[in-house]
Formats: C-alpha cells, structure tokens, sequence
C-alpha cells in the first residue's frame, strides 16, 4: 500500500508544481524573510508546495529540493498546500520552517490522466476509471488486457483463446458495430498506437485510466467511439532506485472442464451399437470393443503439456539534477500448454525528462522490444485448428506405433465408416512451423515551454515502428488438415510486415484562476500517419523437408504470393474549455475536429463536440452537516463521438486485374470492378448521455461510483449488402442505427483498517443494446449462426427450436416434420409458422432467435488483505446471463459415427423403450436423418455461458532489511485462473468466441462460437520483488 | 489567451494549406475506377474478365441444373453422407420453393454468376464507344461483350423466365435492384445482343481461340430462334454457320472432346469454356464432381492417371441412369465414348458396379485439377437444330441429310423415320444421346413441351426401383422426392431478401 502512494505522490508533485506557479502572486512588501524546507514523511523534498500567508494575499512555491522563501512578519500564519497531502499551517515564529506534510489518503485527491492532460479526481466530470499497476501487478500473464479482467466497471474483457500474448477481446460499455472495428483506442504516454497493446510489457506500465463516456472521450474525436485507453509509463521518481521482480511459474490446463469425449471402448461400443440399431453387419473392429481396453488415445490429452514460464523485469528510477529517468528491462517467457508453442518477449524502456530551465522541458520514451511467437494451429474449424481436430479423432487410432513412434496417418477401412482420415496431430504440433518474429519500437519525444505565467507550450514528436516476419512451413509428414494423406505437400508462406506511424501533436495549455473561478483552456493540432507494407510469399512442393527455403520449393504459388500497402492520414484540431468555481461547480467542454484519409473526398472532416458538468455536493453547507458524507459528487456529460475503423481505401472503387481468363492454352489478364464509390462515406457516430454520482462515506471508507449512460450510434459503416443482379455483392455505406444503455456500479470498501487491513474492490456493470434501424429495406443481416435484427439485440443466435426426439410413430404423425428426412428418434423441430412443414431458409423460415451471446451483468470482486508483513489478494471475474453456440457438437456429436463422440452421446435415441436424454437421436438413416439435428442450427447448440472466474489469488510476504545488499524484498506466490466455476458443458473456456471459420474473434456478428479454442491454463507463481 | 489562438490559427493555417493532400491517400496495390477504362488494353482485360465466370458455371452448376435435373443422370447415393440435400433436391426434383423463390444454393449460385458476366459486359458495353482505339478491335471486343450478355440472360430467362433486366452498370446502392422484367422483354434483348454479336464477331478462323466468334453468337441466335419456335429464322442463321466452312464433324465422336491439354477449339467447337490445368486457377474439376463415391485411389487412379490420386468421399453427382443407358441404340458408338463403368469397393449397395460420365473423364498430371474445356455448342448440335429447324417446317428430305451426317459419325444407319412426327422424335432421339451430359437435356424437355410427362415417370421409376438408381439395398427415394415437378426453377431466396422485386 505504501508503494501506491509514492506514485500517487509524484504525480500529485508534477501537477503540484504546474499549477503553483500560476498560484504564485507576487507582492513584496513585508520585511522579515522565512525560509525553511518542506519534506515528505519519508524526509524527501517536496517540490512546488504552495506557501502562502494566511490572510495575505501573498505566495510562493518550493523549489526542486522542497527549499522556499518568503517574506512574513512575526505571528503569521503560513499555509502549507500541496496536492495530494494534507494543508498544514504553521505560525511564523523568526526561525526556519521546516514542514512535514502528511499524505491525504483520501483516494478522491488522487489526481487522474484524463485526455491531454491529468484533473484532480475530484475535479473530473466524464466516467474515468483507473487503475494503478500495482494493484494488478502479480497477475503471471503476459499481457496488460489479462490483468484488466475484473477490474473495470463497463468494460467486457474476455479471453477467448488461451494462446500466449493473444486473444482478448475489450468492449468498452458493449459498444460494437456491424462492420467497423469496436477495439478501444490504446494512447500510450499520449500517443494512439495501431499496433497490439498486448505486446507491451505490462511493467512498463505506472496506471491505467479508462475513459468511457463521451464527454472523456471526445478529445479523441473519430477514434472515440470505442472508448480510449491511457496509458502512462514509469516516470522518475525521488531519489535512485533500483528494483528487480522475478517470478517462474507452471501452466497446465485441469482436467475438469475439459470436453468428456468417448474412450476406445466407449466409440467402438457406439459403432457397434450404431450399426445394429441399423440391423446392419457390424464391421470386425467394432466387433469386441473390450479389445480397445487399455489401449485408448486421447489425442486432445495429447497436444497438452505442463509447461513453465519465466519473467524477470529490472528497473531504476532516478531524479537527479533536474534529470528524472525510468528504465525497465524485461524478460518474458512463456511455453504454451500446447505442445511446440512458445512465446518470448524481451523489452526495454527508457524515459527521461529534463528541465532545461523554469521554463523549458523536455523529454523521451524509447521502448525497443523483441517478441518472438510459435504458435501450432491450434484454433479453428474442423480441419483447420489441431485442437478441434484432436478432440473429434477416433480414439482408437493409435498416436504411436508399437515402437512407440509417433504415427504419420491414420485411415480404418471404407467399411467402418472412416470418411475423414487424420494425419498425426502430434506430429501436427511438433513439426508445423508457424512463428512470428517482430521487432518493435514505440517512442516520443517532446519539448514544454512555459513562455508566460499559466501558459504551457508542448510539442511531441512520437513514433511507432513495427518490423515483423511471420514464417509457416508445413512439412511433408505432418498436417493440420484433415482427409489429407500424408506425405503431403510441402508448403512454405513467409510474410514481411513493415509499419510506421508517426504523430507531431501541438498543444497549448493556458491556466488562470480568478479568485474563485478557476479556468483552462487546451488548444491544439495534431497530425498522424500510419503506413503498412507487406509481403507475402507462397511456395509449396519440397524436395526436402529439411531445406523450407523459397528457391527450394519446386513452385511458388501465385494465389498466394503478394504485396500490399495499407496507409491512412489523420489531422486534427482540438480544444478544451475547463471551468470550475470553488471546485464545486464544474464544467467541461471540448471539441476535436478530424480530417480522415479514409473518409470520402466529400466528407472528409468530423467534428465531435462533447460538454460534461459536475457538482460536488458535499462541498454545500447543507450537506456538510451530514459529517457521515465525506464526498459526493452528481456528474452528468453528453457527447458525439466517431468510429473511423471502416478500412482505409472502403470509399473507392477498386478494380481486380487478377481475374484472368484462358483462351486457348493463353492466360489473358482480366480486370474487373469489384466495388462501388462512396465519395460520402464517413466515420460511425456515438452520441453518448452520462450521469454518474461519486459517493464517498465515512472518511472515504467507503467509495462507490454510479454511472448510468445511454448512448446512439448511427451512420455505421456498414457493407449493406444488395440484389446481386447489380454485379456486386456489397455497397459500403453509413447506415442503421443501434441504441446502447447500462449502469455501472463499483463499490471500494476498506471493512477493517487495523493491524489486519482488508480493502474489497467490487463492480458490476448491466449493458444493454437494441438494432433501432439497418438499411433502408432491410431489417436483418445473417450470419452463418446469428441474426441481427431491428428491434432485437445484435448478433443473437438463430435457429431452430428443438423439442427433443420423436419418440414414436404417433408423435412423428401428429406433429410437424421435415418432408422425406423425419423418422422416429430424429429431432424434432417446432414448426413456428404453423405450415404443418419444418422449412430451414427461404419465406417458410421456421428459424427464431434462440439465444444470446451478451451477458446479462459482467462483474468483479478483489480483496485485498494486509497482516503485518503478509499480504493477500483475490481476484475474481464473472459474467452471467450469456449464453455460447457449442458449434463443434456438429462434429463431436455427429451421429453418422465419423468422428470421435462426446461422450453425453451415449444417452442418444435408440428406440422407443430407449429414447435417451433427449439431447441426441437416433444414428438411423444415415446423413438424410442425422443431418437435421447436426446441419440445422438448432436450440440444442445453445449452452448457457454464465461463470465466475477466480483469476489470481497471490499471497506475499515482504521482509524489510536492514544490512543487506537489498532495501526490502517480497516473496509471493500465486494461482492464476485458480478455479472457474460454471454449468458450461461445451468446453474449459466459458469466455470463448470464434469466427465461423475458427480463424480469431468472432467479431461483432458472429460472437459466442465455440469451436475448442486453445484452452486457457491454470498457472502456479513463486515470485520475488527486490528493491535495492 | 490570445496569444495560443494566434499561435494555433498560426500554425494551424500554415498547415491547412496542404492538409488536403495529406489527407488525400491512393491504393496503391490496386487501381480505383477513376482510372480504369480509359484505353483500350483496360477494354481488353474487362471483356476477358467477362468471360471468366463461365468456368465457375459450367465446372459447379450447370450440370445441377441442365444435366442431373432431368432423366440422364441421378447421384448415387451414399447414406454415409449427410448435407447432400441442396444436390438432392435437383435431381429429385424436389426444390422447396414457395411464393416462386427457393433457397436452394446452387439456383442462387447459377443466378448470380450470370449476372457478374451481366455487369461486367454493362461496363464494358456502357463505356467503350466514350473512348477512341481502334475500331476493329473495338467491333470484336463489343461483339464478344453482346455475345456473353446474350448467352447470361439466355441462361437466365431459360432457368427463370422472368428476370431483372440490367443493361447499364449499377453506380449508387438504389439502382441494384430492378423490377422483373417480362420473357418477352428479356428475349427481344437476348435476340438484340445476339444479333449484334453476328455482325460485330470474327469468324472462327480468324478469331483468336475459344473466344466467342460469328459462328458462335450465329449459333446462340438459332438456339433462342428454335426456343422461340422461330423454325425459318433459325435455319436461315443455322445453314449459315453449316456454309461457313468453318466447322465439320470430328470423325470420332470420343475425339470431338478436349483433353485436359490439348484438341482445344477444334473444328467441331463452336463454342467452349476455356480450361488450363495447374497450379494458376485456371483449372476445373468437374470430372470429379461427375465420380461415383466411395471411390478408393486404385478404382480412381486408372480413370483420372494423376501422379498423387486421393480417395473420393461424400457422394458422387451427375451418374448416368438406366434410361439414358438404355437410349442409345446398338452399335452406337458413342455409348462406349460416353460411358464407363467401375467398381466401387467401399460401396455398400450389392451391386458396387457404377457407370461415370466418360466422355470428359481425360487423365491429367494432379489430383482434382483437369484442363478439359467444356462444350457450349458444337457443330453436330448445329447439325441437329437445323434439321430440327426443317422437320417443324415440315422439309423431311431436307432435314434428313443433317441427321445422318451425325448418325453416320456415330457409327449408325440413316434414319428409318418418314413422318414429320417419326422424323421429330428421331431428332429428339439423336439429341438426346449425341448432346448426353452436355447439360441440353432439360431445356431440351422444357422446349418441346415433354418434360412434365417424362420427368414423371422417371420419378415413377426411381421411386419404384430404388436399387436400380443407385440406392443401396434397404434405402430408397426421400418421400418428397419428385413432388415438385416445375418448368421453371424458383427465383433465389438470398435475392429476394434483397429486392423489393420479388
């Protein structure tokens, strides 16, 4: 607790410092001078305390080692005011003054980053969160996204895949939109970056704040609507030090959780059933399942291991000679739990501030880093992720030979039923190579200028370099294909990706308090361009699987030999007003207007206007009585803010000069028109109501923060689709409109404050959305398994409803059924529109919304305790009400006895004294009679999604020395993703969500597919903290 | 105060004034429409692009729709399978359409790739005459622009009958729909274009191979002409391309197809879609479409030749029924040119012997990727309207001549018929076998009137002898097979969604 307040501290001091010096009045009048130092508890020198003479209208500042003068008579009181600790006035008595300030640990003093620039908490007026990083700081992952889960009122996150350094997924208040991106803005130390948040080192990282109404966001104007991010990195602190953390660990992931599929005896029992249910001659290997006994693969248990993982991170902070320095160092390596996958990452930060002169700073962050990924296929559709593969194939097909050799390929004859052979899996994770390696460097510099009282000049320069190159090889003996024989043919991809982006902002700050009244005013422009070039090289076919080398490849391959260029411009100009009086009434108004190379060239600029108001009511007399009320604060704040993820080239009509055609043995090159211009094509807007209230109760004991918005976004980009008969599939537009509403809730509680400190953190949020409009004519879009639709939530699944089996010839008579494929023991399905026919697609649809990704409420709940030296932490994430689409059953569950089965098929359809538990049929009648229940999206698929998630529980114990070569040290341990517990039964990841095609995210569409992603790893941490 | 907005404007200005070239960012890996169209090579590469859907259509749907959707072939059934439906129901004729719209993929699929020739031609045809080059090539490339819109909308109206009628390119989102159009409307079109593609197309000889020609959009006319039952326009047009000397009978019938490399455009082509195996995508693979299955590696290997064959799953297409084996009269020689049998051992009917369509089944060099072009009109089918064409205007001994020829070819006797009526069915007869698995045989029915009645009872005779079509013992033809026997194919529901139209 006490590090928190260092940091807090030094912030309090930078701020501190700035608006002293526009507190300073200068009068000289009085005779005796007064000098003295004021310091710290821990006797360090504050700099830019406010000293002033009570009753006088006369101050000044202390300098850079706490020292200040001032002219005083005898019996004066001096006021000692600095941010962030509390005011101490002492009488003037003709000797030196020296001060101790005492910190205000009052939370609601803290001051915040907010968008260009930092306001006392107090003070702030727009929903801001934030996060100090001690708080989060044990947390053995690698990225910062992972250490937010929990944390944050209104903000979603959601691990949809356990792949080292990938897969979260961030919605700030559930916004999302039908094509464009819904990814907050990441803005490090100022500077938006394109490139991934997850890459960086979390230890890199001071506080997090996260701004999430539109009154907060709109000084990010077109690139807001998502939310914005800020992130600020280590700064230089008092004195020098030096400290190193270290933490190893193990992952695995538990075998509760995991999918229960078929053993070797169960599958060849459900062949063998399968086939006399059908009265057919069983094949002779299913003949006697007891054979399998002792003899079982499981091939998902395969691709598994326990795996370690290391950081170290060692850093010094220094401020010296006007130098203020941060510099972290650090190491990270993860193995995945998947065979083959590894993650590495070496990064090193450097900021520096120097102060010129009073006037004149100036400073740079350089951060290089180093990441190398390797990443087996583990996630995606059947036939694409090894993981899904796994889970499906016959656990009767051997993964080593009797020499204990790992198999090439497995394939049972026609006759069983094996229509899908399977290449080793183990060999797929192995000897597939799929690594990326980048190089990165994320950097600004800047220079402040003070030229006037209460006026700051600063210009930054920031640039983000991205150097990568991914490499796949695929050999000869293995594949992460199905139905391919091994040897197969070898292919070779390499992929060079090049990004530099770069920011020149101008700003200008003028702050000026009239007795009361206290104002600001930030003007300024900016302008950022990003440009991407890649290329992309294909060659296949090996004569050796030892030499994966371009000019060893007997064929490039054109499809998939490319360069591309991706580039985007962005100027901007901002401006803020700041108002307060008394810092009681509060008011807040601010307007960016971009300029987009994405926008079309008739609509090229957008203005986002945003105005916030705040009242602190526990300043009035009328509630000053209730001494019980130590803060309140009613907030409201309405905004229009911009989403510019619509694609870089989206307005113009491109043409394809690679559709060719043969004449002849000739290829004659062919071009055509593949999209339509839209010269008015712009950013998605979000107008966005807030009202919020901040209580704090019992000297801020208890704080709890209230925030209810409402919010439209209208003009989304979105690719409306039109009549093919034009020639083309989509046209690019700003259509359609969605509401959003929800309330957030966050609860800070200290329960005990003695010898046993316990502090609980908890928040829940409540979002909520609505399609309000799409297309003019159209009034739903399909995706493979979802529907959005007006006047329901977005993306919801969609299909049948299922009401079980047909348990006999009379309930398949008088009940609905789908024409030549229903018999008895086949699903069946309600015939909503009451045809007496059960239609899949076309006007006789009798599809319906049958489920809903979106939770109800997303919550979490830390505590925190402190005994003495000894420290605890429990960390736990949950979500409730949302629901996921088991999509892989239509593998796992296939009834035709191709793949490998979960084992709930055990309890299908099998006769009529037989009927099971209604979840599965009948294997009778081959694919015309399964297909329905496997093919037809249906209810069944549906499984609720609702978890709570222990997600770190570390315990520390911290030893101060005295006489050894290190200050104190901290040893703790850790389990992160300590227990889920949920009802999901359709894998270990109740926070998955894939694409249809299994390839990442399921975007805004299509989210809540289930398709045994890689499964997220229970992991054990010893750590230690050194400080030097 | 002021001194940060004089500053600002200051700056700011300074900046604004190239700020709309900051903003202003080209593709630069792809060229935009404001550039395209402007010379005569970017004419060139759109008219070859136009033609380039025809692959898609003849390799995944025609043979659906034309071929499998009639009484020449049926798919064998393979009960291992499932998601078959969508094939099933063609054959079946079993297509769920309701208010004239079905969701059936391969209708929607055929649909929309002949609308992309549609749009592309609209481009060409909307911008050509703005730019000045060289009128010869400017004729041949309009020519061969009428002459695919044509054939488009006369797949369309056949498939459909009524149809949006796109003549112009789409610009804004409005104009993406159109309101169907009448049969009428969209024939006088079809015949427009057509006519225009006659006089503005080069010969074959002198054309540059397998693209359209004179003979071609000549032939494509008498085609629409015969639908129409416009006997004397279409043997005018039909006895042109027979005087031409630009074609004549190959004197094998097994010889009158491509193979995967080469006998491409013969002298008996009149028009084919242009295939090139390899790695490139130029490729097709109808072949394998048209395989029974299971198939094993050494029951595939003999037919196909690859260097790497891979066993076939799912369920093979396109499998010639008994009643087309059974239409050739003996000793014809195109029975044994067009089918093959082979033995299935996976299979699990008793009888594992399957017939395949042998006439395109060339070998070639890899797996799943053959070169064979794909007949759109050949000569003995110019040979057969035209005789066609004389028989309904009642000239027997003129038409006679024009049947033999190919009858002779085929290894047979001259016709025996003598009656207009007997001469008629010997035509039919001919076509039947001559044209077999060249996807005619369902507009064929459609255009003389007989496909209600034949159709019903071969669905008569697959419902009632399962295992003579290639059901395994035990199963037999879904209960809703041939339940809706319909002229024309519901209009897509994918497109309806989309349009205010239909």
């Amino acid at each position: 607790m006490k590090q928190t307040f260092i940091l807090i501290r030094n912030k309090r001091r930078v701020l501190g410092y700035v608006l002293s010096l526009l507190l300073i009045c200068t009068s000289f009048s009085f005779a005796q001078q007064v000098k003295g130092r004021v310091s710290d508890p821990n006797g360090e020198g504050l700099v830019g305390v406010t000293v002033s003479v009570k009753g006088a209208n006369r101050g000044t500042a202390t300098d850079i080692e706490g020292n200040y003068k001032i002219d005083a008579a005898n019996n004066a009181v001096l006021v000692f005011s600095f941010v962030g600790y509390v005011a101490k006035e002492v009488t003037v008595t003709g000797q030196a003054l020296n001060v101790t300030l005492e910190v205000d640990d009052r939370l609601l003093s803290e001051v915040v980053v907010v968008g260009y620039g930092s306001q006392l908490k107090k003070e702030v007026t727009g929903a801001v969160q934030t996060l100090s990083y001690k708080d989060i700081k044990d947390l053995p992952v690698s990225q910062v996204t992972q250490k937010l889960q929990g944390q944050l009122a209104g903000v979603q996150i959601n691990q949809t895949t356990g792949k080292p350094g990938q897969g979260m997924t961030v919605r700030v208040r559930g916004q999302l939109s039908v094509s464009a991106g819904s990814d907050p803005l990441y803005v490090v130390d100022g500077f938006p970056i394109t490139g991934s948040i997850g890459a960086i080192n979390p230890d890199e990282i001071e506080d997090i704040s996260v701004l999430k109404d539109a009154a907060s966001t709109s000084l990010y104007g077109s690139r807001a609507a998502n939310g914005v991010v800020l992130i600020t990195t280590k700064k230089g602190k008092n004195g020098t030090n030096v400290s190193f953390n270290v933490f190893t660990g193990l992952q695995e992931v538990p075998k509760k959780g995991r999918l229960e599929m078929m053993n070797a005896v169960e599958f060849a029992q459900f062949k063998k059933e399968s086939y006399e249910d059908a009265k057919q001659a069983v094949p002779v290997e299913f003949q006697n399942p007891s054979q399998y006994e002792g003899k079982n693969n499981d091939w998902y248990d395969a691709l598994l291991r326990v795996a370690p993982m290391q950081s170290y991170n060692l850093s010094l902070t220094s401020n010296k000679d006007k130098v203020r320095t941060a510099v972290v160092a650090g190491v990270f390596n993860q193995q995945g739990v998947v065979l083959n996958n590894e993650y590495q990452r070496y990064s090193l930060r450097m900021n520096t501030e120097y102060d010129v002169s009073n006037k004149v700073k100036i400073g740079f962050n350089i951060a290089p880093q180093y990441v190398f990924d390797n990443t087996p296929r583990t996630d995606g559709d059947r036939g694409t992720g090894i993981l899904f593969n796994a889970l499906h194939t016959w656990p009767v097909m051997p993964i080593r030979d009797e020499k204990g050799e790992l198999t090439l390929f497995n394939r049972f004859p026609a006759s069983t039923g094996n229509i899908f052979a399977y290449a080793n899996w183990v060999r797929a994770a192995d000897e597939l190579i799929n690594e990326t390696k980048s190089v990165s460097l994320l950097s600004n510099a800047y220079l402040q200028y003070q030229p006037i009282k209460g006026l700051l000049l600063k210009s930054t320069f920031n640039i983000e370099m991205l150097n990568s190159k991914f490499f796949f090889f695929n050999p000869s003996t293995a594949t992460s294909a199905i139905n391919t024989p091994i040897p197969t043919t070898a292919v070779s991809i390499r992929e060079n990706v090049e990004n530099i982006t770069w920011l020149n902002e101008n700003l200008a700050t003028y702050t000026k308090n009239i007795n009361d009244h206290n104002f600001e005013l930030l003007a300024g422009f900016t302008n950022q361009r990003f440009r991407q070039e890649s290329t992309r090289i294909q060659a296949d076919t090996y004569a050796d699987d030892r030499l994966p080398t371009i000019q060893g490849a007997i064929n490039v391959n054109r499809n998939g030999t490319n360069n591309g260029v991706q580039e985007w411009s962005l100027t901007s100009f901002l401006s803020r007003f700041t108002y307060n009086y008394k810092g009681k009434y509060l008011l807040t108004a601010s307007v960016r207007t971009d300029g987009s190379s994405r926008f079309g060239a008739d609509n090229r600029w957008g203005t986002f206007p945003s105005v916030s108001a705040g009242w602190v009511v526990s300043d009035e007399e009328f509630l000053k009585k209730y001494s019980k009320i130590s803060f309140a604060k009613l907030r409201a704040s309405y905004g229009v803010i911009g989403n510019n993820n619509i694609g870089n080239y989206t307005s113009y009509a491109l043409i394809n000069n690679t559709v060719n055609a043969v004449f002849g043995n000739t290829v004659a090159p062919g071009a055509v028109i593949t999209s339509l211009a839209n010269s008015n094509l712009g950013w998605e807007t979000t107008k966005q109501i807030d009202i919020g209230l901040d209580l704090g109760l019992f000297n801020d004991r208890i704080q709890f923060v209230y925030d209810f918005y409402t919010k439209r976004t209208t003009n989304l980009l979105y690719s409306v689709q039109v009549a093919q008969e034009s020639g083309f599939g989509n046209f690019n537009d700003n259509i359609g409109e969605i509401k959003f509403w929800g309330h957030e809730f966050a609860l800070n509680t200290k329960n005990t404050v003695g010898k046993l400190k316990w502090g609980t953190n908890f928040n829940i949020s409540f979002n909520r959305n609505e399609v309000v409009a799409l297309a003019d004519g159209i009034d739903r879009v399909y995706g493979t398994f979802h529907i959005t639709k007006v006047g329901q939530p977005f993306g919801q699944f969609y299909g049948h409803i299922s009401q079980g089996m047909y348990q006999n010839a009379e309930d398949l008579k008088n009940n609905p059924q789908v024409p030549g494929r229903s018999t008895i023991g086949s699903i069946k399905l309600t015939d909503q529109n009451g045809d007496g026919i059960i239609t899949n697609g076309g006007d006789f649809d009798d599809r319906v919304i049958m489920g809903n990704p979106f939770p109800k409420f997303t919550y979490g709940i830390t505590n925190n305790f402190q005994y003495g030296n000894w420290d605890l932490s429990i960390i736990g994430s949950g979500s409730y009400g949302n629901q996921l689409l088991v999509r892989h059953i239509y593998s796992t569950a296939n009834l035709d006895g191709v793949f490998n089965m979960v084992r709930e098929a055990k309890y299908r359809f099998r006769s009529e004294a037989n009927p099971g538990k209604g979840m599965y049929g009948t294997t009778v009648g081959g694919g015309n009679v399964t297909g329905i229940e496997r093919d037809w999206m249906n209810s069944r698929f549906i499984a609720d999604a609702s978890f709570f998630t222990i997600k770190n529980i570390t315990l520390g114990h911290t030893i101060q020395a005295k006489n050894l070569f290190f200050k104190s040290a901290r040893l703790y341990t850790s389990i992160q993703q300590a227990y889920v517990f949920t009802k999901y039964w359709g894998g270990p990841n109740p926070e998955t969500s894939a694409q249809a095609n299994g390839q990442g995210d399921g975007g805004n569409l299509s989210q809540g597919i289930d398709l045994s992603n890689y499964p997220v790893p229970r992991t054990y941490t010893l750590g230690v903290n050194l400080n030097f | 105060m002021k001194k940060t907005i004089i500053l600002t404007l200051l700056i700011g200005g300074s900046l604004s004034s190239c700020k709309e070239d900051f903003l202003s960012v080209i593709p630069e890996t792809a060229l935009s429409s404001a550039t395209f169209f402007t010379k005569e090579a970017d004419f060139q590469q759109a008219v070859n692009a136009a033609y380039v859907p025809l692959r898609s259509i003849v390799n995944d749907r025609a043979w659906l729709l034309g071929e499998m959707h009639s009484d020449n072939t049926y798919y064998s059934r393979n009960i291992l399978f499932g998601a078959t439906e969508q094939q099933e129901d063609i054959a079946d004729f079993a297509i769920p359409t309701a208010n004239g719209v079905t969701s059936n993929v391969h209708v929607l699929n055929q649909y929309r790739l002949d609308y992309q020739i549609i749009a592309r031609t609209n481009q060409i045809l909307s911008q050509i005459d703005k730019i000045e080059f060289n009128a010869a090539t400017k004729s041949n490339l309009k020519g061969q622009a009428h002459f695919l819109r044509a054939y488009a909308y006369f797949e369309l109206v056949q498939y459909f009958g009524k149809v949006p009628l796109h003549l112009t390119p789409v610009t804004v989102r409005q104009e993406a729909a159109l309101p169907l159009s009448s049969v009428d409307e969209v024939y006088n079109q079809i015949v427009k274009d057509a006519t225009l593609a006659t006089t503005l197309l080069l010969p074959k000889s002198t054309q540059e191979a397998g693209r359209a020609t004179s003979g071609a959009a000549k032939t494509l006319l008498a085609n629409v002409y015969m639908v129409q039952k416009k006997w004397a326009d279409a043997e005018k047009l039909l006895r042109e391309v027979v005087t031409s000397g630009e074609y004549s009978l190959i004197p094998e019938y097994a010889d009158a197809f491509s193979t995967s490399t080469g006998n491409k455009n013969n002298k008996e082509s009149v028009f084919e879609v242009q295939f090139q195996e390899g790695a490139s995508g130029y490729n097709g693979n109808f072949i394998y479409s048209f395989l029974p299955r299971p198939m094993a590696t050494n029951e595939l290997q003999p037919i196909t030749g690859t260097s790497n064959p891979q066993p076939l799953t799912g369920e093979g297409n396109n499998t010639p029924t008994p009643d087309i084996i059974a239409a050739y009269e003996t000793g014809d020689k195109r029975k044994d040119a067009s089918i093959a049998y082979v033995t299935l051992s996976g299979s699990l009917r008793d009888n594992k012997v399957y017939p395949y369509i042998k006439k395109f089944a060339k070998t070639h060099a890899l797996h799943n990727n053959t070169g064979t072009n794909w007949p759109i009109y050949r000569y003995s089918e110019v040979l057969l309207f035209l005789a066609e064409a004389l028989v309904e205007q009642n000239k027997l001994a003129e038409a006679a001549p024009f049947l033999n020829q190919v009858r002779t070819r085929a290894g047979l006797a001259a016709t025996k018929a003598t009656s207009q009526a007997d001469m008629r069915n010997a035509v039919y007869a001919d076509r039947r076998v001559e044209l077999a698995f060249e996807n005619k045989r369902w507009f064929d029915l459609v255009r003389t009137g007989r496909a209600i009645e034949v159709i019903t009872a071969y669905g008569n005779r697959v419902k009632t002898k399962p295992l003579d079509y290639y059901y395994p013992a035990g199963a037999a033809a879904r209960s809703n097979a041939f339940s809706n026997i319909s002229l024309l194919y519901g209009l897509p529901a994918d497109e309806s969604a989309l349009t205010p139209h239909f």
